[in-house]
């Protein structure tokens, strides 16, 4: 009886057993099955071939590999992110490659037309800081303007609320985010090097950006703005460099407008923008920086896709473009700054970029570089191997990129 | 000092905060053109009203993520296009000629075919019929 009943428990216990993790399991499966359907996963990258005639030197990198992944918590709720490897490679204390984070954010949704993201994100400022997968731009390199002046990818910290109109094809932005870090100015950079790119971010200044984008039909026409503080330090440190802190202490104003147009595989793009740092005196006394106190850039690109007239209808892409590029990134500097004209600076690049699929791209350009005089005032300890400073350059560029 | 340029920053600050909140106010005035809708098994239902001055109207269906954009062909047949971008899932605006992504730069024409990337897949379209005077969209 007693082996019976120990039998008879061990079946029930196996049974249970068994039924337990068929349940589990079936969880598992449905859990599994929930979190793809809501997850996605995405990517860019690119390669560049460069050659520098000046420096008779060219190189071959893998500038970028980015991988998205984005998760829906819920009709309402989502979660974005963007993981980037520059340069292929990271290796303890060589230098060079970087890993970073370029977008981590959460959106919420208000209705379709209307939403906030808090985390990481890119202000709407200018053309490629959104929009810079290398399917979606002509030339190999993202262009000077936006990489010089607009310090793309300008990633900070902060929330922004995106809504567009229905009646008028209006879209806006606005978005609060930690500021710059004037401490981190380099000489040559304007911008670039403050950025705090989501890394111990001081919170003591803020900054504010907003965009009005106008689109009807073939035309976009956007224009944008940001105004933050660049001296996160507490009030007595920055008391003792004589700088002004707070939320908009040493302010930083960016000003920007484009326009794009495209229509029958004709393309036009046009943009410009404007930096003001009325502090940049303050700024050079207390880090030596050489900032300048005005900044700033333009260019003009037309591109055709020839594929157009050759093919009519062919889903392929073989767009040819040229571009002129203008930017100053010393424009002003104060009295206690040193003009440098190499920082005055005109590109044109002229080049083919080949879409065999909408997420594929094949690229060619040749750009001219033409720049202003080296300032000897600049020059400290010059290497007796330094080769004598061209005015003009000339740079080809071959890549391939990819999104998906 | 110190408290004078905490006032003068805080009042930068609340200018620059009410200038967002009226570029903010302006959803509100999105929501005119809408026509609001539910569903009633898996069909939407429009009035063919709706079309009298516009050949486009922007639907927004209650518990569904994206505005359904509904259009009158030529033929007086209607189409019904998601909002949605076939790359990566953000909601679309209608520019008179077709749609435009903010997130990626996607664009799509009136039919929703890609006309540039980096989506490469078409709108989600929608079958319709008309029955009476009602237009009615088929979600499944």
């Amino acid at each position: 009886m007693r082996v019976l009943l120990s039998i008879l428990l061990l079946s029930f216990c196996q049974f249970v057993l068994a039924q337990s993790e068929s349940t589990a399991e079936d969880s598992l499966h449905k859990g599994l099955s929930s979190f793809i359907s809501n997850t996605s996963i995405g990517g860019y990258g690119n390669v560049l071939y460069k050659r520098n005639f000046n420096q008779d030197y060219s190189s071959i990198n893998l500038e970028r590999f980015v991988l998205f992944l984005g998760h829906k918590f819920s009709k309402k709720i989502y979660f974005f992110s963007e993981l980037e490897v520059e340069d292929a490679l990271v290796s303890g204390a060589e230098e060079g490659g970087e890993i970073a984070l370029e977008q981590c954010y959460l959106k919420f949704n208000t209705n379709p037309n209307n939403y906030f993201v808090a985390g990481l994100f890119l202000p709407r400022i200018g053309i490629l800081n959104e929009n810079h997968l290398p399917n979606t731009f002509n030339g190999n390199e993202r262009t000077q303007v936006e990489t010089l002046i607009l310090p793309s990818t300008w990633r900070e910290l902060g929330i922004a609320y995106y809504g567009n109109l229905n009646r008028i094809p209006l879209t806006y932005s606005i978005a609060l985010m930690n500021g710059l870090d004037a401490a981190s100015f380099e000489h040559g950079s304007a911008l670039r090097e403050g950025r705090f790119e989501g890394r111990n971010a001081s919170a003591n200044n803020l900054a504010l950006s907003a965009s009005l984008k106008y689109n009807k039909n073939n035309l976009i026409a956007q224009i944008s703005s940001y105004y933050g503080g660049s001296v996160g330090l507490a009030a007595k440190q920055a008391d003792s460099l004589q700088l002004d802190s707070g939320f908009f202490g040493t302010p930083v104003l960016v000003n920007e407008a484009n326009l794009q147009y495209e229509s029958n595989g004709f393309s036009l793009r046009l943009l410009g923008s404007y930096i003001s740092i009325p502090n940049a005196l303050e700024i050079n006394r207390a880090y030596a920086s050489n900032t300048p106190q005005s900044a700033y850039g333009v260019y003009l690109e037309a591109a055709y896709n020839i594929f157009k007239v050759l093919h009519s209808g062919y889903n392929q892409e073989l767009n040819f473009f040229a571009r002129y590029e203008k930017l100053d990134l010393n424009y002003s500097i104060p009295e206690n700054g040193i003009i440098d004209e190499t920082l005055n600076q005109q590109h044109i690049v002229i080049g083919l970029n080949y879409l065999p699929i909408k997420n594929v791209s094949i690229k060619a350009d040749i750009r001219l570089q033409h720049t202003g005089k080296q300032n000897p005032a600049l020059i400290i300890n010059p290497s007796p191997t330094l080769p004598v400073y061209k005015l003009d350059n000339t740079f080809l560029n071959l890549g391939i990129g990819y999104s998906f | 000092m110190q408290r004078r340029q905490f006032i003068k920053s805080s009042c930068s600050f609340c200018l620059l905060s009410s200038a967002g909140f009226a570029i903010v106010e302006l959803s509100s005035c999105a929501n005119l053109p809408v026509y609001k809708t539910s569903i009633i098994e898996s069909k939407v239902s429009i009035p063919v009203s709706l079309f009298v001055s516009s050949n486009l109207q922007i639907i927004r269906v209650k518990n569904l993520e994206y505005d359904i954009a509904l259009r009158k062909e030529n033929n007086d047949s209607y189409s019904a296009l998601l909002m949605q971008c076939t790359h990566a899932d953000n909601s679309l605006n209608s520019t008179g000629n077709g749609f435009n992504c903010n997130l990626h730069g996607s664009r799509f024409d009136q039919q929703g075919h890609v006309l540039k990337g980096p989506a490469a897949q078409s709108l989600k379209k929608y079958s319709t019929q008309i029955i009476s005077d009602q237009i009615i969209i088929s979600l499944k």
